[in-house]
C-alpha cells in the first residue's frame, strides 16, 4: 500500500515537472516549483543525516555546518509545502 | 500624503543623497591614496601583478611550484588579461588593477541604478540611491579599489544578470548570447562566479525550461572548451593550481561572524529585499535578481566560511540586495502591485504614505550602518560632526592614521583595511626595496611589490604552496635545499603563510635581524645565519 503510494506520487511528481518543461513558452508553476523544493528539501535532509549513518566512523555526530544544512533543508520543504496551493500561477 | 508631507520626503531623501554621496567620496580619497601607492596594500595584490606581467608576455601563470622561481597564480586569468595592456606601456604596476578595480565598482553602481530604475517604475532618484548604496558598503570599499579580480568578477556578474532579466522572458537572443558571455567572463575572472551562473540558470529554468537547458548546453559547451585549452596549454597546472589548490577547510566560526556582521552593516536594504522575494514567491513571478540574491547570500556566505576567503564572497549578494530592495522601495512609493489576493489583503495604500517617510530613512540607517571614513586630517571636523572616533588599531606604532569603520575589525575574514596610507608607508615600503638591492641573490619575499619594484624575480606565492602542501600537490625539496644553502639574500616575511616545514628551514638557514613597520603590518626580515651547515645534501 505504502510502495503504491509512492509509486503514485512519484508519477505525479515526474508528470508535473516535465509538462513543466514540454511547454514551449510556459515556466515552472508555483505547484512544481513547490514539488522541487519539498522533494529536495527531504532528500537533502535525509542525506545529510544520512553522512553520519554512512561515515560511521566519525566522531562528534552532528556538527554546527551540519545543523544549518538541516535547518535550510527543512526550510526549503515548509516552502516547497507552502507552495503547493498556489496551483498553476507561474513562479 | 499632505504637502508637508511631501516636502518632510524631499527633505529626508536629500539627507539620504547627501549621506550616500559623503559615503562615496570617502571611497574616491581612498581609492585615490591606494592608486598612488606602489606596493602591496591588500594581502596577495602583487601575485596578480606578477599574473598580469606573465599574462602580458603571453605566459600563462599556471606553473610547477616545484622548480625554481616556485610561482604560480590559484586566478583564472580575464581580470589579469584586461590589465596586461598596461604592463606593455607602464611595466609591471599597482595603480592600473587598481583604477580598473575603482572603475568596476562605479560600472556596478550604474547597472544596479539602471536595473532599479527599468524594474522599479522609473524613480529615478532611488535608482541614484541603490547604486550610491552599493557604493557604501564596507565590503565593496574594502576590496573595490584593489588591484584584485574580487571586484571585476561582480561587474561581469551584474551586467549578466541585468541582461538577463530583460532578455530571456523576451526570447531576445543576442541579449542572451552577451549576457552568457558576461556569465562566462565572470567565470574566467573568479571561480566563485560558478554561484551567480547557478542562480541564473535556475531562474531560466523557472522561466522556459527547454529554452534554459538549451542555454546551459551551449554555455557549457564554452566553458568546457575554454577550460580544456588552459589545462592542455599549461600541462595540467591549470587543474592543480586553480582548482585543486583551491579547495580548502571551512571555519564555522568565520562564516557566522561574516554572515552577522553581512547583516549587521546591510540590514536596512537586507530586509527590504528578503520582503520583495517573499512577495515574488507568493504574489508574482520570482526575478532574477531575487534567485540571484539567495544564491549568493547562502552560498556565497558558506564559502566566505573557507580558510583564506572573506567578505568579498558576500558583495555579489549586496548588489543583488541594492537592486531588490530599490525596486521594492519603488513599488511601495508608487503603490504598484501586480494584482493578487494576498497583497490586496494588506493597507497597500497606506503603506504607500509612510513610505515616504520610511524609505530615505531607510536609506538614512544604512549610510550610517556602513559609515567608514578617515578621522584625521581633511576628514577630522567632519569625523566630529557626526561624533565619531578611530575606533581600529594595528597596536604596534603610535602614530597610524585615524580611522573609523561601523564594521570593526572583530569578525575573522573581515580585512583589515580600510584607512589611508601615509608617508610613512611609502618610506617604509623604499626601505624595504633598498634592502632588496644590497644583494645580487635572489630574494624570497611573502609580497610580491617589493621584488617587482627592485626588478627581481617574484618567488614563491606561499598561501599557494601552503594550499598545495595541504592538498598533498607540494613538497618543496628544491625550495628547502636553495634555503639551507641560503641561496636567498634576503627573505621578507608578513602573514607567514608558508608550509611548516618551508618556514622551518628559513627559521634555521636564517635569522631574523630586522623589522620595517608599513602598511599596517610588520615586515620581518631575515639574513642568512653566519657560519650555517646545510642540513640537505646538494
Amino acid at each position: 500500500m505504502v510502495i503504491l503510494g509512492r509509486q503514485r506520487f512519484t508519477v505525479w511528481a515526474a508528470e508535473s515537472i516535465l509538462r513543466g518543461m514540454d511547454a514551449e513558452s510556459a515556466g515552472i508553476t508555483k505547484r512544481q516549483l513547490g514539488l522541487l523544493l519539498l522533494v529536495g528539501g527531504l532528500v537533502g535532509f535525509c542525506a545529510i543525516l544520512a553522512v553520519d549513518i554512512v561515515d560511521v566512523g566519525r566522531e562528534g555526530g552532528i556538527g554546527p555546518a551540519q545543523t544549518v544544512a538541516l535547518i535550510a533543508m527543512a526550510l526549503a520543504a515548509l516552502v516547497g509545502l507552502s507552495l503547493l496551493p498556489l496551483g498553476d500561477a507561474p513562479a | 500624503m499632505t504637502k508637508p508631507g511631501l516636502h518632510v520626503h524631499r527633505a529626508l531623501m536629500l539627507c539620504a543623497t547627501i549621506a550616500l554621496l559623503f559615503a562615496a567620496l570617502v571611497y574616491t580619497v581612498y581609492a585615490a591614496n591606494l592608486i598612488a601607492f606602489p606596493y602591496d596594500y591588500d594581502q596577495g595584490e602583487g601575485f596578480e601583478v606578477q599574473d598580469t606581467a606573465l599574462l602580458s608576455q603571453f605566459r600563462l601563470p599556471y606553473l610547477d611550484t616545484e622548480t625554481y622561481p616556485f610561482y604560480s597564480s590559484n586566478y583564472p586569468p580575464l581580470f589579469h588579461m584586461l590589465a596586461a595592456p598596461f604592463v606593455w606601456f607602464f611595466g609591471p604596476a599597482y595603480w592600473y588593477g587598481r583604477l580598473l578595480g575603482y572603475a568596476a565598482s562605479l560600472l556596478i553602481s550604474v547597472v544596479i541604478a539602471q536595473a532599479v530604475y527599468r524594474d522599479g517604475h522609473q524613480n529615478r532618484w532611488i535608482a541614484l540611491l541603490a547604486g550610491l548604496a552599493f557604493l557604501s558598503s564596507n565590503f565593496v570599499y574594502h576590496i573595490g579599489p584593489l588591484f584584485r579580480q574580487n571586484i571585476m568578477v561582480v561587474a561581469f556578474e551584474a551586467l549578466a544578470v541585468v541582461l538577463l532579466a530583460r532578455a530571456f522572458p523576451r526570447g531576445d537572443r543576442r541579449g542572451i548570447v552577451l549576457a552568457l558571455f558576461c556569465l562566462l567572463c565572470a567565470g574566467y575572472t573568479r571561480q566563485l562566479a560558478a554561484i551567480t551562473a547557478l542562480a541564473a540558470f535556475i531562474w531560466m529554468f523557472l522561466r522556459g525550461p527547454r529554452r534554459a537547458l538549451l542555454c546551459a548546453f551551449g554555455f557549457g559547451l564554452a566553458g568546457g572548451l575554454v577550460f580544456l585549452w588552459l589545462n592542455l596549454t599549461s600541462g595540467g597546472q591549470w587543474w592543480t593550481q586553480a582548482i585543486v589548490a583551491n579547495v580548502n577547510d571551512f571555519l564555522y566560526d568565520q562564516a557566522v561572524g561574516l554572515f552577522r556582521l553581512w547583516f549587521g552593516l546591510h540590514g536596512f536594504l537586507l530586509v527590504p529585499a528578503a520582503l520583495l522575494v517573499m512577495v515574488e514567491l507568493y504574489a508574482d513571478r520570482l526575478s532574477i535578481y531575487s534567485i540571484w540574491f539567495l544564491a549568493t547570500a547562502g552560498l556565497g556566505g558558506i564559502s566566505a566560511g573557507t580558510w583564506g576567503a572573506g567578505d568579498s564572497y558576500l558583495v555579489p549578494s549586496i548588489a543583488a540586495a541594492c537592486i531588490l530592495s530599490g525596486i521594492f522601495f519603488s513599488r511601495m512609493l508608487a503603490n504598484a502591485w501586480r494584482p493578487s489576493r494576498l497583497l490586496q489583503a494588506l493597507p497597500l495604500a497606506r503603506i504607500a504614505s509612510l513610505s515616504l517617510l520610511l524609505v530615505p530613512a531607510l536609506y538614512l540607517g544604512y549610510a550610517r550602518a556602513t559609515l567608514k571614513m578617515p578621522t584625521t586630517g581633511e576628514f577630522a571636523a567632519v569625523a566630529a560632526l557626526l561624533g565619531v572616533e578611530k575606533n581600529v588599531s594595528f597596536h604596534t606604532r603610535q602614530d597610524e592614521p585615524g580611522f573609523y569603520d561601523s564594521a570593526t575589525w572583530m569578525a575573522g575574514g573581515y580585512a583589515r583595511i580600510g584607512y589611508l596610507l601615509t608617508e610613512a608607508d611609502h618610506a617604509a615600503g623604499a626601505q624595504i626595496v633598498a634592502r632588496i638591492e644590497q644583494t645580487d641573490k635572489p630574494v624570497l619575499s611573502e609580497d610580491a611589490g617589493f621584488s617587482i619594484a627592485a626588478g627581481r624575480d617574484v618567488v614563491t606565492n606561499p598561501t599557494q604552496l601552503r594550499n598545495l602542501y595541504l592538498a598533498g600537490q607540494f613538497a618543496g625539496d628544491e625550495l628547502v635545499r636553495m634555503i639551507e644553502y641560503q641561496e636567498f639574500g634576503l627573505i621578507i616575511l608578513r602573514a607567514q603563510f608558508f608550509p611548516p616545514h618551508i618556514l622551518e628551514a628559513m627559521g634555521q638557514a636564517y635569522v631574523h635581524s630586522e623589522t620595517i613597520f608599513m602598511n599596517g603590518f610588520d615586515y620581518l626580515l631575515l639574513f642568512p645565519r653566519p657560519a650555517y651547515e646545510p642540513r640537505v645534501a646538494s
